[in-house]
């Protein structure tokens, strides 16, 4: 449904083309009756006229908050000469919020952040080869977490087993608002006298109104730390099992930042799950901030996933790197929003244990449940506390 | 071609401003395009920063109606688009009884004289294209966003009883959403996107000048001082536009002429429009408004 008559030229087109890709492989969900749109609009209003076509592409292509804040940072770096870039018009709300490529599968050879600082040369004018290149912070690869484990056989099989019982344990919360059904304990009358018209108006058929149900989301925080390097693999897989049986469950990766992963950790395909889990945790430096961790989540993604029916599960061993105070002040913020804290601590395993570390002191206040949950028996032990404590 | 983009997008911008609603040039070049394209719009942004006012400005520029559709947990078709009249088809069934069947046309009874319009379909029958706001989008169940997905990408709907019916007049939409829930991807692909920021200092003095024409200049600089240095303090509930112009009201009736001669104890007792939570009133001890009293000074 083009509004505009003219396109641009082949040129233009393929440049537009090549921006259009760049801005998937950044995350972007653009279909191609989007980037039809975006080539009329160029048409229709000018391919010099750069501000106009900012805020026009910016409309259409972006479908979130979290593309709104780095479109202009893409622009800029796609269509100005470097000497220009950074010259656009200053934005509130902090560019660079979230710099993970969801898919950077896509891309294949580019880790992490993908801000292009470079002005992208375009040889063939095909659209994949812009997409394609190297982002420049491909050198900062210090350290990856280790992800291989995600696709161990038959571990995994035993976990699924355990989660697809804990799935159908997971019982359904009532919640007030109510739905038509066909057994309550109040007539709806609005139901029964739209079938009662079938039946000229006498009301054959009776239905009711009874609470709805619901299932309690779950979000999940894995620390991925070096010193959780023994049990996070176990943590993970636990996390892929649930993401594949559960609908509503939301899994983030952190260490000393925090990594939105649930897109990656469905993938069908375990091997790429693995790759895309790679790619995103690349750049990755030693470290736990779980203090700022949780505060990033808390400001990002606690308003939108967090509701009274959600169960957080954080797994950490509370060594915690931040400066102190942090932690305590973020966990309070996260328990005041969600339903019920899980804490999931390997070292719980150990009956002696004792939370003496700062960083589990802290938030110890705040968790309704510590399990360990570091191998199958505790985690069967762990997921029945689970449901029992929802 | 492109002077004469830029000269529509200020005509655009001019002709809301007329209409007493003040926008960054960005925004006016996103509506342009939605009228254009006849897309939806989906606007996100805090609480408080004129998202619903779009469409209410939007209906006054183009002198059509403005419909509105409230979202709720649990908000159905019945609610949203059509429902039958069943009293009245009840009503007319006894009356055609009473006197002698033949009376009754089965077809009559589902036609549109019991047919009673929610927004959605109100606004699809509208004569001239209405302004249809459906506000707070994320508060409407899945269920609910999928159906609406398919009435704005076909503007028709289907009714069992008497068919398909297609749209008279294509209608602007504008969807809101606070974010509270994630909103799908395809319903996202649908419409044009726009974030509305915390307004900058301009633009918050230029619409209190603009709502409250009678404030004085030094005041009114003032209290928007103070209004955007609030929002660098981490309140736990963001004042929005509005609590600013409700405080700048307050002020007004309290007859303060400036914030620094007022003195902290009746500015105090005004903050109950700006603070909305038992932690921020807690958090605004007396130092910290004597500190952003002298940031406003």
């Amino acid at each position: 449904m083009a509004a505009f008559a003219t396109t641009p030229g082949a040129a233009a087109t393929a440049r537009i083309a090549g921006f259009v890709a760049t801005l998937r492989s950044n995350g972007f969900v653009i279909g191609q009756r989007e980037t039809e749109d975006a080539l009329s609009l160029a048409g229709s209003v000018g391919i010099m006229e750069r501000q106009p076509l900012r805020w026009g592409w910016r409309s259409l292509l972006c479908t979130r908050a979290a593309d709104w804040v780095r479109f202009d940072d893409l622009f800029d770096s796609y269509w100005l000469p470097p000497n220009k870039q950074g010259l656009g018009e200053t934005r509130a709300g902090g560019a660079g919020l979230v710099t993970m490529a969801e898919d950077a599968w896509n891309g294949a050879g580019r880790a992490g952040p993908v801000l292009q600082r470079d002005e992208v040369e375009d040889d063939t004018g095909l659209p994949g080869d812009t997409a394609a290149q190297d982002g420049a912070s491909a050198t900062a690869t210090i350290e990856t977490a280790d992800f291989r484990s995600l696709s161990d056989r038959l571990q995994t099989y035993a976990i699924e087993a355990a989660i697809r019982d804990f799935a159908r344990r997971l019982k359904r919360l009532r919640i007030r608002r109510e739905q038509s059904r066909r057994r309550g304990a109040r007539i709806d009358l609005r139901q029964t006298l739209r079938l009662s018209v079938g039946t000229g108006g006498s009301p054959h058929t009776l239905r009711f109104r009874a609470p709805r149900r619901v299932r309690p989301r779950l979000v999940l925080l894995l620390d991925v730390s070096r010193s959780m390097s023994l049990t996070s693999f176990f943590y993970l897989r636990v996390a892929r099992s649930l993401a594949l049986e559960l609908g509503d469950v939301h899994v983030f990766l952190y260490h000393t930042q925090l990594t939105h992963v649930s897109e990656a950790l469905r993938d069908s395909d375990p091997w790429r799950a693995q790759e895309r889990l790679q790619l995103l945790s690349a750049g990755w430096a030693g470290g736990t901030r779980i203090g700022e961790c949780l505060g990033s989540f808390n400001r990002l993604h606690a308003g939108r996933l967090v509701h009274a029916r959600t169960a957080v599960i954080v797994a950490s061993d509370g060594y915690d790197t931040g400066p102190a105070g942090i932690l305590g002040a973020e966990m309070a913020a996260l328990s005041r929003r969600a339903h019920r804290i899980i804490w999931f601590n390997p070292a719980k395993a150990d009956p002696r244990y004792a939370p003496v570390a700062r960083g589990m002191r802290e938030a110890m206040p705040f968790i309704d449940l510590l399990t360990a949950g570091n191998s199958l028996t505790a985690l069967e032990a762990a997921l029945s506390q689970v449901v029992a404590s929802l | 071609m492109g002077e004469g983009r830029m000269a529509a997008i200020q005509a655009m911008q001019q002709s809301l401003e007329a209409a007493g609603y003040i926008c960054e040039r960005d925004l006016a070049a996103t509506l342009l395009l939605m009228s254009e394209l006849q897309r939806p719009l989906l606007v996100e942004g805090a609480p408080g920063v004129g998202k619903t006012e779009i469409a209410k400005v939007l209906a006054r520029t183009r002198k059509t109606s403005l419909i509105r559709l409230q979202c709720f947990e649990g908000l159905d078709v019945h609610h949203a688009l059509y429902e039958w009249n069943y009293q009245r088809q009840l009503l007319a069934i006894r009356m055609a009884e009473a006197a002698g069947s033949s009376a009754l046309d089965e077809e009559a009874l589902f036609s549109g004289s019991y047919l009673l319009k929610r927004p959605l379909l109100e606004a699809l029958l509208h004569a001239t294209p209405a302004v249809l706001l459906i506000d707070e989008v994320d508060r409407a169940d899945e269920a609910f966003e999928a159906f609406l997905l398919e009435v704005l990408s076909d503007y028709q709907v289907s009714i069992p009883e008497m068919g398909t019916i297609s749209a008279v007049s294509i209608p602007l939409v504008v969807l809101t959403s606070n974010a509270s829930r994630e909103l799908s991807d395809a319903l996202r692909r649908r419409c044009l996107y726009h974030y509305l920021d915390s307004p900058s200092f301009a633009k918050e003095l230029a619409i209190l000048q603009l709502r409250l024409p009678q404030i004085e200049d030094r005041l009114g600089r003032q209290i928007v001082e103070f209004a955007q240095a609030l929002r660098q303090l981490g309140l736990k509930k963001q004042p929005g536009l509005a609590e600013t112009l409700d405080w700048a009201a307050a002020l007004l009736g309290l007859g303060v002429s400036s914030l620094d001669e007022a003195g902290s104890d009746r500015i105090r007792n005004t903050l109950s429009t700006l603070l909305k939570t038992q932690e921020d009133v807690r958090a605004m001890e007396p130092v910290v408004l004597d500190r952003l009293l002298a940031l406003a000074g």
